[in-house]
C-alpha cells in the first residue's frame, strides 16, 4: 500500500508538474537511473510563489541529490490538519516535510508522526531563531520541528481619526465611543467568529492579563481571574458601539475588508492587511498606522499569541536525512526573506528584522519583533484542537458571554477535552 | 401562485395568459437568481467583488483566467469529469443488468435486492466515510480515481436500478417476439427493436447518475488528499487568495460557474428526458 | 460519453428474451438463474462497499479509539453510545436536524405542489419552466451554498443589503437555521415538484372535470379529488426527501460550518471523526444517525403505508 501514493505522485509530477521536472533537470543534469530523490513537502497553499521558489531553489542547491515537490494543503487550518492527519495515520511514506501550524507539533509528536530534531540539526534549526517560535515546536523538552515563518497581530488604526493609539482595551473602547458620538468611523475589527481565531483572541487576552488557559504541565485548566478579565473584555467590546455588527461571523479577511471599506477605526490583525490596504485603498493608506496590541491592564503590556508555521520531518519518510537537510534549506535566510517579501509572512529569524530589504517593505518590523519577543503561546497539548473548540464554542457569540459562568463552564469542558472524553460540539 | 389563473380559464383568456406568464416568470426567477448571483460574482474584479451589486459594474475574465492558469483547477476538472463518467458508465451497466432482472424476471431474492438497495440509498454517507477511508488506505485506493469511483458507483446503483426498472417495465417486450416471428434474428430483434426502446431510459439514467456523482462533496473531501484525485467541489477549498487569510471569492465563483455549465447543458438538451427519468420511478414505485 | 453504454448491458435481454414465455419448469429455473446472474454484480458491489464499512463502523463504535493513538485502542462496550446520548451536543444537533428536516420538507411539499401544478397546467412556456426548475436540482450543492453564503454576508451580498443595517444572519442560530432551510428548499423543491408532477399525471382528467361540473372550487377539487389520488406519489416524495434532508451536510458545511449551534447530526459526526479524530465516538454518532434514518423509513412504511421505493415493482 504505502508505495502506491508515492509512485502515483511521481508519475503525476512527470505528467503535470512541468516546472518541477524542469527544475529537477536543471539541478542534476542527467540524473540517470537513480536520479535525485523527490521530497514531498506539504504546506499551506501559497499564491505568491514564494514557497515554490524556495522548493526549486533548494532542489537546485542540493547538487542533484534531491528535488522538493511542494504539495498544497487546503486553505483553512482545519482542512490542512485533516489532510496531514489522514496521511500520517495511513503511515504514508510519501510525506517527507510537513508544514505544521504552531499549535500542532505537540499532537503530531505525541502520535509519533514527526521526528525529533537532535544534535547538529537541532542547533542549525534553532540558531538565530525567535525564542517563542522555537517553544511552539518543542514538546516535553524535545524539539520536533523548526520554525518557518512566524506571525503576530498588531493594532492597526487610522491616524486621521485617532491621534495617539490607545494603549489599553478600555482606552480603545472609549476612543471608539467618542468617534461614534462624533459620527465618524469608529468600529474595532477583530476575529469574533466561532473558530480558532476566537481562541487566539481569548488566549491573547488571558496571557496579557498574566494568566494562561492551561497549567504549565498542560494537564489541567488554569484560567482563573485572568480568564474572567479576558472574557469581560470580549463581552464589553461585543456589547459596545465599537463592535462590528457581524462580529460573530468575522475572521481575519472580513476584518481586512471592513477596515478597507472605511467603516472601522481600529483593526487587530496580522501584517497582511498592510500591503492589501496599499493596493486596494491608496487614499486611506497614508493614514493606516500601527501600534502594539492594546493591554488588558495598564500596568502590564499585552502578550500577543504567536502564529506561524513550523516545519517537521515525517516519521515514515524514507529519506529522513535528506528531509532534515532540505528543511534547513527551506527555512534559510534567503527563503525566509522571499517568503516575507512576496508571501507577506514575518520571518522566524531574528537577524532578518534588522535587514534593510525587509524593513523597507515592513516599516513595522520593530513592532512585530517586539510583539514576538513578548509573545504568548496557545495551550501546548496534543488535545489543542479540542481545547480550542471548547473555548470558541463557549465564548460564542461574544455578546452573550457571562464571564464568571462561562469560565467555570470552560474549566469542565477543557478537562474533558484534555482527556479526549465525550463529544466535541 | 398557480391556483388563481387555472380556475376561470375559459372566460378570461387574456387574464389567464398574464397569470400564467407571471407564474412562469416567478418560477424561472426562483430557479435562476442564485445562479445568476454566482455568475455575477465570477465576473467582478477584486475591487468591486465586495460591493454587493447584483450586476457587475465592470466585467472581467480575470477570475477565469486565474483558475485556468494553474493545474490546481484544471487537474480537478479532469478528475471530476473522468471519475463521474467512469462511475456513471459502470453504475449504468450494472444497474441495467439488475433492473432488467427486476423488471422482467421472476427469481428468488428479488426482494432482498430491493431491500439492500433501499438500505444503501438511505444510508448516511457520513457513517461510511471513516471506515471507507481506513479500508482504502490499506488497499492503496486512497486518493486515487478508483477510490472515488467505487463509492460513487455504489451509491448511485440504487438510483440506477430504480429508475431503469421503471423504464423497462414500460417497454413493450412483445415487439421483440413479433420481430422474430417476422424472421428477424435475435440479434436483429435486439438491435432494431429492443435497443432503441431501451436506450432513452438507459441514457436518462446515465444523466441522473452523472449529476449525482458530479455533485458529491463529502466523499471528495474525505477520500482524497492531492490533486491526483481531488474533484472540483473539493478543490475549491484549496484555492488561495493573495495572502494566507484572504478569501479567494472570485476564483471560487468562477470555478462554481464552470462546474455548473455541464449541468445547464444537460438540462437544456435533455429536459424532457430528465423529467421523465425522475418521474418514472415515483409513479411506478 | 454516456451514449456508448446501452449496447452492452441490454445484451442480457437478448439472451433471455426468447425463453421468457416458456412454461414454469425448465424455463422458470433458467429464468431464476439468469435473474440471479444479472443481479449478482450489482449486489456484490453494493455489499462489498457498504457491508464491511457498516460492520466496521459498528465495531469502532464499541471502542475507545483515537486515530492518533491506535495502540491505546480498547473495548468500551456501549460507553460511546452513553457518552453521545448523554451529551447536550447530540440532542442539540438532533433538534436542529429534525427542525430543518420538518420545516424544509413541509415547505417543499407546499411549494413543490404549486410548482407541479404550474408545470402540469401551464398554458405556455412549459418547457422553459421545466428547464429552469431542473437547474436547482442539478446544480452542485456546494456551488449553490457558496452563492447563498456570499449573498447573505454583510458587505458583499445583495441579500444582506436588503436587511436592516448591521444584521449578519449567518451568525445567529435561528436566522442561520432559517437560511439553511431556505438553501435546502431552493435546491430540492424541484425534485419534490417533479415527483409530485408524476403523481399529478396519474389523476384522471375526467374525474377532475366531473368535480368541476359538480361545482367544486379549485380548493375543493384539490383537497377532495386531486390530493387523495396523489397520495402514493406524495408519500414517496415525502419519504425520499425526509431521508435526504435528515442527512443534510453540504449546505451547513459551507454556510455556517455548524457554528453557533447550527450543526446537524452529520456535521457532528464529521467533526468528531475528522477534527477530534475520535473514531469511537464519531462512529457511535454515525450508527445513531443510521438508526434514526431507518426509524424514519419504518414509520413511513408502517404508519402511512408508503410503498417503500422499489418494493412496489413486485407487488404491482
Amino acid at each position: 500500500m504505502p508505495r502506491v501514493p508515492s509512485l502515483r505522485s511521481r508519475w503525476m509530477s512527470a505528467a503535470a508538474g512541468l516546472a518541477v521536472v524542469a527544475s529537477a533537470l536543471a539541478g542534476c543534469g542527467s540524473g540517470g537511473q537513480g536520479g535525485p530523490v523527490t521530497l514531498n513537502w506539504y504546506n499551506f497553499p501559497d499564491d505568491s510563489g514564494a514557497l515554490q521558489q524556495a522548493a526549486d531553489r533548494c532542489g537546485q542547491r542540493s547538487g542533484g541529490r534531491y528535488t522538493i515537490r511542494y504539495n498544497k494543503l487546503p486553505r483553512g487550518a482545519d482542512g490542512q490538519r485533516q489532510q496531514l492527519v489522514r496521511r500520517m495515520a495511513a503511515h504514508d511514506t510519501g510525506v517527507d516535510i510537513l508544514g505544521l501550524d504552531v499549535t500542532w507539533p505537540a499532537e503530531f509528536a505525541e502520535a509519533g508522526w514527526i521526528r525529533e530534531w537532535a544534535g547538529e540539526a537541532r542547533e542549525r534549526g534553532t540558531a538565530d531563531t525567535l525564542d517563542a517560535a522555537v517553544r511552539t515546536a518543542t514538546w516535553r523538552g524535545r524539539l520536533y520541528a523548526v520554525p518557518y515563518n512566524s506571525n503576530t497581530q498588531l493594532l492597526w488604526y487610522r491616524d486621521d481619526l485617532v491621534k495617539t493609539p490607545p494603549r489599553t482595551w478600555a482606552e480603545m473602547l472609549a476612543a471608539a465611543e467618542d468617534l461614534a458620538r462624533a459620527g465618524k468611523p469608529h468600529r474595532v475589527e477583530i476575529q469574533g467568529a466561532q473558530y480558532e481565531g476566537l481562541t487566539v483572541w481569548f488566549n491573547t487576552l488571558v496571557t496579557s492579563a498574566g494568566g494562561s488557559i492551561l497549567t504549565p504541565d498542560a494537564q489541567a485548566p488554569s484560567l482563573g481571574a485572568p480568564a474572567v478579565a479576558a472574557a469581560t473584555v470580549m463581552r464589553d467590546l461585543a456589547r459596545s458601539v465599537a463592535a462590528d455588527p457581524s462580529l460573530p461571523n468575522q475572521m481575519e479577511d472580513q476584518n481586512r475588508l471592513a477596515m478597507e471599506s472605511g467603516t472601522a477605526a481600529f483593526e487587530l490583525n496580522y501584517p497582511f492587511v498592510y500591503p492589501s490596504m496599499k493596493a486596494n485603498r491608496p487614499e486611506l493608506f497614508p493614514h493606516f498606522r500601527w501600534a502594539p496590541y492594546p493591554a488588558v491592564t495598564p500596568d502590564r503590556p499585552a502578550s500577543v499569541t504567536i502564529g506561524g508555521i513550523d516545519l517537521a520531518v515525517g516519521a515514515y519518510s524514507r529519506h529522513a536525512e535528506l528531509a532534515f537537510e532540505a528543511t534547513l534549506c527551506l527555512r534559510d535566510r534567503d527563503n525566509q526573506l522571499t517568503n516575507a517579501l512576496e508571501g507577506g509572512l514575518p520571518p522566524s529569524l531574528r537577524s532578518l528584522y534588522q535587514a534593510a530589504e525587509l524593513t523597507r517593505s515592513y516599516p513595522f518590523a520593530a513592532e512585530v519583533l517586539a510583539a514576538l519577543d513578548s509573545a504568548g503561546l496557545r495551550p501546548q497539548t496534543p488535545a489543542y484542537q479540542n481545547v480550542s473548540i471548547a473555548v470558541s464554542h463557549t465564548l460564542s457569540p461574544p455578546a452573550d458571554i457571562r464571564p464568571e459562568n462561562d469560565v467555570a463552564d470552560l474549566r469542565g469542558q477543557i478537562q474533558d477535552a484534555l482527556g479526549s472524553k465525550g463529544l466535541i460540539p | 401562485m398557480s391556483a388563481r389563473p387555472s380556475t376561470r380559464l375559459s372566460t378570461r383568456q387574456a387574464r389567464s395568459l398574464t397569470g400564467w406568464g407571471i407564474a412562469n416568470l416567478a418560477v424561472v426567477l426562483y430557479a435562476l437568481f442564485p445562479v445568476w448571483w454566482i455568475v455575477a460574482l465570477s465576473f467582478k474584479d477584486p475591487a468591486t467583488l465586495s460591493d454587493g451589486d447584483f450586476v457587475p459594474r465592470t466585467w472581467t475574465w480575470a477570475n477565469y483566467r486565474g483558475i485556468f492558469r494553474t493545474s490546481e483547477f484544471t487537474r480537478a476538472l479532469v478528475n471530476s469529469i473522468g471519475i463521474a463518467v467512469i462511475a456513471t458508465t459502470v453504475a449504468v451497466v450494472l444497474g441495467t443488468m439488475a433492473a432488467y432482472a427486476v423488471a422482467r424476471l421472476r427469481f428468488p431474492g428479488k426482494r432482498l435486492l430491493i431491500g439492500v438497495s433501499l438500505l444503501i440509498a438511505m444510508f448516511p454517507p457520513i457513517s461510511l466515510v471513516s471506515p471507507l477511508f481506513d479500508i482504502e488506505r490499506v488497499l492503496g485506493l486512497f486518493d486515487t480515481w478508483a477510490g472515488l469511483i467505487i463509492p460513487y458507483m455504489t451509491f448511485s446503483l440504487p438510483l440506477a436500478i430504480y429508475t431503469l426498472s421503471a423504464f423497462f417495465r414500460e417497454i413493450p417486450w412483445d415487439l421483440e417476439k413479433a420481430a422474430k416471428v417476422d424472421g428477424a434474428t435475435p440479434w436483429q430483434a435486439f438491435r432494431l427493436v429492443i435497443a432503441p426502446l431501451a436506450a432513452p431510459g438507459v441514457f436518462t439514467t446515465g444523466i441522473l447518475v452523472f449529476i449525482f456523482c458530479w455533485n458529491d462533496f463529502l466523499f471528495a473531501i474525505s477520500l482524497t488528499s492531492t490533486t491526483s484525485a481531488r474533484t472540483v467541489p473539493a478543490a475549491i477549498a484549496f484555492f488561495t487568495g493573495s495572502s494566507q487569510f484572504e478569501q479567494p471569492t472570485g476564483s471560487i465563483a468562477a470555478a462554481a460557474v464552470i462546474i455548473t455549465i455541464p449541468i445547464v447543458v444537460f438540462v437544456l438538451l435533455f429536459q424532457r428526458r430528465i423529467v421523465a427519468g425522475l418521474t418514472a420511478g415515483a409513479v411506478k414505485g | 460519453m454516456t451514449p456508448v453504454t446501452p449496447a452492452t448491458p441490454t445484451a442480457g435481454a437478448r439472451a433471455d428474451a426468447p425463453r421468457r414465455p416458456a412454461g414454469p419448469s425448465r424455463g422458470a429455473r433458467q429464468e431464476r438463474r439468469l435473474g440471479l446472474l444479472l443481479c449478482a454484480p450489482a449486489v456484490l458491489v453494493m455489499l462489498a462497499v457498504t457491508a464491511y464499512p457498516i460492520g466496521y463502523a459498528v465495531y469502532l463504535s464499541l471502542q475507545r479509539y483515537d486515530l492518533r493513538f491506535p495502540a491505546q485502542a480498547h473495548w468500551v462496550g456501549l460507553a460511546n453510545y452513553g457518552a453521545v446520548l448523554t451529551s447536550t451536543y447530540w440532542w442539540q444537533a438532533l433538534g436542529v436536524t429534525v427542525l430543518i428536516t420538518a420545516v424544509s420538507v413541509a415547505v417543499e411539499l407546499v411549494l413543490g405542489l404549486a410548482l407541479a401544478l404550474v408545470m402540469h397546467r401551464a398554458v405556455f412556456g412549459r418547457g422553459t419552466v421545466r428547464t429552469a426548475v431542473l437547474v436547482p436540482y442539478g446544480i452542485v450543492t456546494v456551488v449553490a451554498a457558496y452563492s447563498w453564503q456570499y449573498a447573505w454576508t454583510p458587505g458583499t451580498g445583495y441579500l444582506a443589503a436588503l436587511l436592516p443595517e448591521g444584521s449578519a444572519p449567518l451568525t445567529e442560530q435561528w436566522p442561520a437555521v432559517a437560511l439553511i432551510v431556505l438553501a435546502e428548499v431552493w435546491k430540492t423543491t424541484p425534485f419534490m415538484a417533479l415527483l409530485l408532477l408524476a403523481g399529478l399525471a396519474l389523476v384522471p382528467e375526467e374525474t377532475v372535470r366531473a368535480a368541476m361540473v359538480d361545482g367544486a372550487g379549485f380548493g375543493q377539487r384539490l383537497r377532495l379529488v386531486i390530493l387523495p389520488l396523489m397520495k402514493p406519489a406524495i408519500l414517496v416524495a415525502l419519504l425520499f426527501r425526509t431521508l435526504d434532508a435528515f442527512r443534510i451536510f453540504d449546505n451547513i458545511y459551507v454556510l455556517t460550518g455548524g457554528s453557533n449551534d447550527t450543526g446537524s447530526v452529520s456535521i457532528l459526526g464529521y467533526d468528531n471523526l475528522f477534527t477530534a479524530l475520535n473514531l469511537g465516538i464519531g462512529s457511535a454518532v454515525s450508527v445513531l444517525i443510521f438508526g434514526c434514518v431507518a426509524l424514519i423509513a419504518l414509520v413511513f412504511v408502517k404508519l402511512f403505508g408508503a410503498a417503500a421505493p422499489g418494493a412496489g415493482p413486485e407487488r404491482r
